[in-house]
This record gives C-alpha cells, sequence and structure tokens, in this order.
C-alpha cells in the first residue's frame, strides 16, 4: 500500500513499532543484565539498570576452575572468533574459492571446540553445549540429505503415491510429539540405546521429516524441469542430473529449510528430556536451572539462557534473509 | 520420473517415517491398552482399554483440556490481530529501518522456547522488572495464583508466535497488486476501506493457513507451559500435553500416559481430517 506521508502519521507508525520491538526485546535485556549481576544486585527489590557488572556467573557456568591467566585465553579465544566470523562475512571478497573458506572456518571451529577443554578446566555446561552442537549437526546433516532425496522425487513424480505421502506427512507434523516420544522410550529400553546420542539424532530426524521434505519439495517445484532433462539427453542418468545439475542450483532452498531444522533440533526439549538421563541438551540442562530451591539459581539461569541464546542468534543474523525467505516461501506456497 | 525411480528416491526418507513414525503411533494404540510403570517395562499387563476409560474420567485430565482450550482460543486470534498489525506498519517503512526491526521482531521466533520461557520469568520473579513496575503502578505486589500464572502463559505465547504470523502476512502483502490499490485512490477509497476491502481478502488465504498452523501448534504447547507452571506448584495450569508427561514421568502410569497422547491424536484427528482432505483434493489437482 502507498506510504502515510502525513507526518504525524509517520511518528505514530514509528512509536507503535519501537513500542513492539521493546516488547521483543524485554525479556532478552532484562535476562541479560541479570546475567552480569552478583547475587546481591539481582535480588534487589528496586531493579538496578546500573551496576558493576561481574563475569561470575559465566565462569561459574562454564569453568570448573579459573585458570590464572584465564584473561588472556579468553581474549585469545574471543579473537579466533571474531576473525573467523569476519571471514565468514567477507568471504566473497577473499581471492580464493569460497567453499574453500567455509571449510576451513568450520574445522577451525571444531577445533577451537575441542581444544579449548584441553586448556581450561571446564564444567559440565561445556558438554551438554558440545553435545547439543554434536545432535543438532547431525540431525540437519541426516534430515536434509534423505529429505533432498524425497523432496526431489516428490517434486517430479506425478503419481497418485506422492499426493498420499505429502497428505500423510502433513498429517504426521499435526500430531503432538509425546505420542510418538512415550513409544520411543519404550524402543530405547528395548533396544539399549536409551541415553545416545544416537537415539536422539535418529529419532528427531523421523519427528522433522515431515515438514523437511514439504519445505524441499517447494523448493524443487521452482526449478524448471528442462534442466535435468536436458542434462539427461546429455548422458547423464537421473542421480548424476540430480546431484550434479540440480543440488548446485538448489543451495538457497536447502539453507532455509536447513534453518529449520536447525531451529528444530537445537530447540527440542521434550524428547531429549524423556530419552536421556546424563547426554543432555542446553534446553533440558537449563530447565535444571529454572526451578529449586537454591538462591543462586536466578543469576546462574540468566547467564545459562544468554549463552545458550548467542550462537543461535548469530548463526539466524548471518542467515536472516533465508530464514524470512524460507517462512514467507513455506506459506505462501502452502 | 518412472515409478521405480521415484521409489528408489524416496525410500530411506520413507523408511524413516514408516519405522519411526507410523510404527510407534501403533505401538503408541497398544502400550495405551497395557498397565505399565518403569519397573515392569519389559513384562506389561494387558488391561485392555481401562486407561483409556480411566483417562476420560479423569477431572485433572479435563480440567487440562480445557486450560489448552483456552490458551488456543486466545493466542490464536491474538497472534493472527498482532501480525497483521506489525506487517501493515512494517510495510510503511523504508528498506533499511524495516530490516532493523526485523531483526528484533524475529528474536521471539528463534530463542529456545525453554530459555524464552525462563527470561519471561526472570521478569516475574520478587526482584524482576515487571514485578516491580506492577508495584509502583498498582500499589499490590505481584503474586503468583492460578490466574496470574495462566496469564503469563498465555502472554508468552503471543510473544513466541507472533513473529510468523507478522512474517507471513508481510509476504503476502508484498505480492499485493499495485493497480488495484491505485483504482481504489482514483475512486476515493480511503485508507481504512483499502485494508478492509482489498488487504484483508488478499489475505485470506494467509489467514487460514496461519489458523491451522497456530491451532497445530497451540493444541500441543509443552516447554513454555513447563517452565513457566512451575511458578505455581498446585499444577492448576497444567496443559493437556504437560499433565500426560506428568502421568509419564512423575506418577509413572506410562499406559495411561500413552492413552492420553492417542486421545489427544484423536482430538487432532477430527479437526484436520477436512483440511486434509481439501489439501489432497488441491494436490491431485495441482500434479
Amino acid at each position: 500500500m502507498e506510504k502515510v506521508q502525513n507526518p504525524i502519521g509517520r511518528i505514530f507508525i514509528h512509536a507503535a513499532l519501537i513500542l513492539f520491538a521493546i516488547y521483543s526485546i524485554v525479556p532478552f535485556f532484562w535476562t541479560t543484565l541479570q546475567s552480569f549481576k552478583t547475587l546481591r544486585d539481582a535480588n534487589s527489590r528496586t531493579p538496578k539498570i546500573f551496576f558493576t557488572p561481574t563475569w561470575e556467573n559465566y565462569q561459574e557456568l562454564w569453568l570448573r576452575s579459573v585458570p590464572e591467566n584465564g584473561a588472556t585465553i579468553a581474549y585469545f579465544i574471543l579473537l579466533t572468533v571474531v576473525i573467523l566470523i569476519c571471514l565468514l562475512i567477507f568471504a566473497e571478497y577473499i581471492p580464493a574459492k569460497n567453499s574453500f573458506i567455509y571449510l576451513f572456518v568450520v574445522g577451525s571451529f571444531a577445533l577451537l571446540l575441542w581444544g579449548i577443554p584441553q586448556i581450561v578446566d571446564t564444567a559440565k555446561f561445556y558438554d551438554y553445549f558440545i553435545n547439543t552442537i554434536i545432535v543438532t549437526v547431525g540431525t540437519v546433516t541426516i534430515s536434509i540429505s534423505i529429505g533432498c532425496l524425497a523432496g526431489y522425487s516428490l517434486a517430479r513424480y506425478a503419481g497418485i503415491a506422492s499426493v498420499v505421502i505429502l497428505i500423510a506427512a502433513l498429517a504426521f507434523r499435526a500430531l503432538p510429539r509425546l505420542a510418538f516420544i512415550l513409544p520411543y522410550y519404550w524402543i530405547g529400553t528395548w533396544t539399549n540405546l536409551l541415553d545416545t546420542r544416537i537415539l536422539v539424532i535418529i529419532t528427531l530426524v523421523a519427528v522433522n521429516q515431515p515438514f523437511t521434505i514439504w519445505m524441499l519439495r517447494s523448493f524443487f517445484m521452482d526449478i524448471p524441469r528442462e534442466l535435468e532433462e536436458s542434462a539427461m539427453v546429455d548422458g547423464c542418468n537421473r542421480f548424476t542430473a540430480f546431484s550434479r545439475v540440480i543440488i548446485p542450483i538448489m543451495w538457497p532452498g536447502i539453507i532455509s529449510t536447513a534453518l529449520f531444522s536447525l531451529l528444530l533440533a537445537y530447540n527440542e526439549f521434550l524428547l531429549v528430556r524423556l530419552l536421556t538421563q546424563t547426554n543432555w541438551t542446553l534446553p533440558v540442562a537449563i530447565s535444571r536451572f529454572t526451578g529449586g530451591e537454591d538462591p543462586r539459581h536466578l543469576t546462574l539461569a540468566a547467564a545459562s539462557a544468554v549463552s545458550a541464546t548467542i550462537p543461535i542468534v548469530l548463526v539466524i543474523l548471518f542467515f536472516q534473509k533465508n530464514l524470512v525467505k524460507g517462512l514467507a516461501a513455506g506459506a505462501v506456497k502452502g | 520420473m518412472k515409478r521405480s525411480t521415484f521409489f528408489q528416491f524416496a525410500a530411506p526418507s520413507m523408511f524413516v517415517m514408516t519405522m519411526l513414525m507410523v510404527v510407534p503411533l501403533l505401538m503408541a494404540v497398544w502400550l495405551g491398552m497395557q498397565f505399565m510403570t518403569f519397573t515392569n517395562i519389559n513384562a506389561p499387563q494387558f488391561v485392555g482399554l481401562r486407561n483409556y476409560i480411566d483417562v476420560l474420567s479423569d477431572d485433572r485430565f479435563w480440567q487440562s483440556f480445557r486450560f489448552t482450550a483456552l490458551y488456543a482460543a486466545i493466542v490464536v486470534p491474538g497472534t493472527i490481530i498482532v501480525g497483521f498489525v506489525v506487517a501493515l506498519l512494517l510495510d510503511q517503512v523504508s528498506n533499511f529501518t524495516r530490516g532493523i526491526y526485523m531483526s528484533i521482531f524475529l528474536l521471539p521466533f528463534i530463542i529456545v522456547p525453554v530459555v524464552g520461557a525462563l527470561m519471561f520469568k526472570q521478569l516475574f520473579e520478587p526482584s524482576g522488572l515487571i514485578t516491580f513496575l506492577y508495584q509502583e503502578l498498582l500499589d499490590t505486589r505481584f503474586r503468583y495464583t492460578e490466574i496470574s500464572v495462566k496469564t503469563l502463559i498465555i502472554i508468552y505465547g503471543i510473544w513466541y508466535v507472533a513473529p510468523f504470523s507478522f512474517v507471513v502476512y508481510f509476504a503476502g502483502l508484498q505480492t499485493l497488486s499495485k493497480d488495484q490499490i491505485e483504482a481504489a485512490s482514483m475512486d476515493g477509497a480511503t485508507r481504512l476501506q483499502k485494508i478492509r476491502h482489498i488487504i484483508i481478502p488478499h489475505l485470506r488465504s494467509l489467514t487460514i493457513l496461519i489458523l491451522l498452523f497456530s491451532i497445530m501448534d497451540t493444541y500441543r504447547v509443552f516447554d513454555s507451559v513447563f517452565v513457566l507452571s512451575e511458578l505455581n506448584p498446585i499444577y492448576k495450569a497444567d496443559t493437556v500435553m504437560t499433565y500426560t508427561f506428568q502421568a509419564a514421568t512423575v506418577v509413572q502410569r506410562l499406559g495411561k500416559a500413552n492413552a492420553m497422547a492417542i486421545l489427544t491424536v484423536v482430538g487432532i484427528m477430527v479437526v484436520l481430517i477436512p483440511n486434509l482432505i481439501q489439501a489432497y483434493r488441491e494436490q491431485v489437482e495441482e500434479r
């Protein structure tokens, strides 16, 4: 619709948007403040906006003992992370193949995550963090690879079987997780896989599969059939045409779908909570800090909430366009 | 594509979905007919339909059902209205400012639900920001009661789901035809008339979609209720999902919990089947 020109109207629009922005961000803002307070400051009845910040809560959360040269190590880690993120952002301007840069960055992150516990004495929370990364990466990789195959074939096959599968998937997407998770617990005890990452990953893949194939299918529908048909005339078989011609131009769609699988896996609470006793991921670990009589829970819970949010916010900010496009595409096409 | 190639490509995904969705669902029906706790999980005792009858005559189940229905009845229209208004407002600002607003508005959507609920809870702790403002403005102390916890859960629900609906509506607004709006301006239509007669009909199909998705999602809400209802240990703010979870873990009646989950599935299917039939027709036509 054409824009409002009236200055008072424009002020009103911005005021409303700012108000909504405050509503969106206030819980995050307040929790971040709380996480940098000492217990005394955090429990004060008149909320303190100005106070001397402390790292204590984060130290207690992530470390078992604070090393002497802790500040140096922290700066070193921070610097490495910043450099790696800059590499990612400016990858297009660096005169090297992009895929090499991405590979290098991912490899360095993995090395960093492996290296940290060798240098400093990390606490349980770090293990949960690593566990979350393994579960998330595993889930995304498996569900995207099998989802791409299925999504592609569902987009191209005209038989009635594809419609039946799609509708069944839609029905399964709507069902409550608990209807599957309680039997998973039983399957877990039966196969002795309870409390392992493998069980969590394969069940998460299954639970996310209906959504993944629907979304990938809608992206594959946008790619003209002529592309793979001409490749097949040139001597490719169906699979090589798929992997060499279709997949390279599908990347934007794959990234959008991968982001949603990533959010689903990273956020999953109920499934992990029921299927694991020690191999927790972050949401379950954090829920431990929410209850309890321990007076320290206030600041520790705040610190853990912020710690779990920052990685995912960084990832999403980096890929925000893909996320919005995915939401819109999934919705507009149904 | 040939039939055999189709099945080759779809096989891995179909296998996973059959083994880990269809089979467990059938298993849940069977487990719902057993008397089972964590101690006799390998040797359950068959009790027929007793668990199902148990659930249907359980007052607390119906209580949780009523709260779930109330939650859906407020959160679903709430997110649709908030999402629609925010999308209209966002449409008015320049591209650059829109990007910044967008990043902020999406925050509730990307935050882990458990963490988001925890952050909400921090605001309402005795030392929290809202507790303080509440006391300053209304001059009474904020207390955790059944009503206040339920309100909190509902406000959180809108906070969490609204970004989804505003992004979808915003995408829908971008496909609006300019000609139609211009023609309306020529005829002297006011802004409100344009919204009423052009934009709302244009967004109709998207509204149905958001309605469907948010009803499904509110019906199975768990994480936030689980975190926030700990504020009120009398468990009066249970939804169907958290009550089922309680039955499985605290009371340890696994059979009854399975029966409850199956009854929820039946309830959802009743709502869903007309939509599924419609989606089926659309897909058959489209192919």
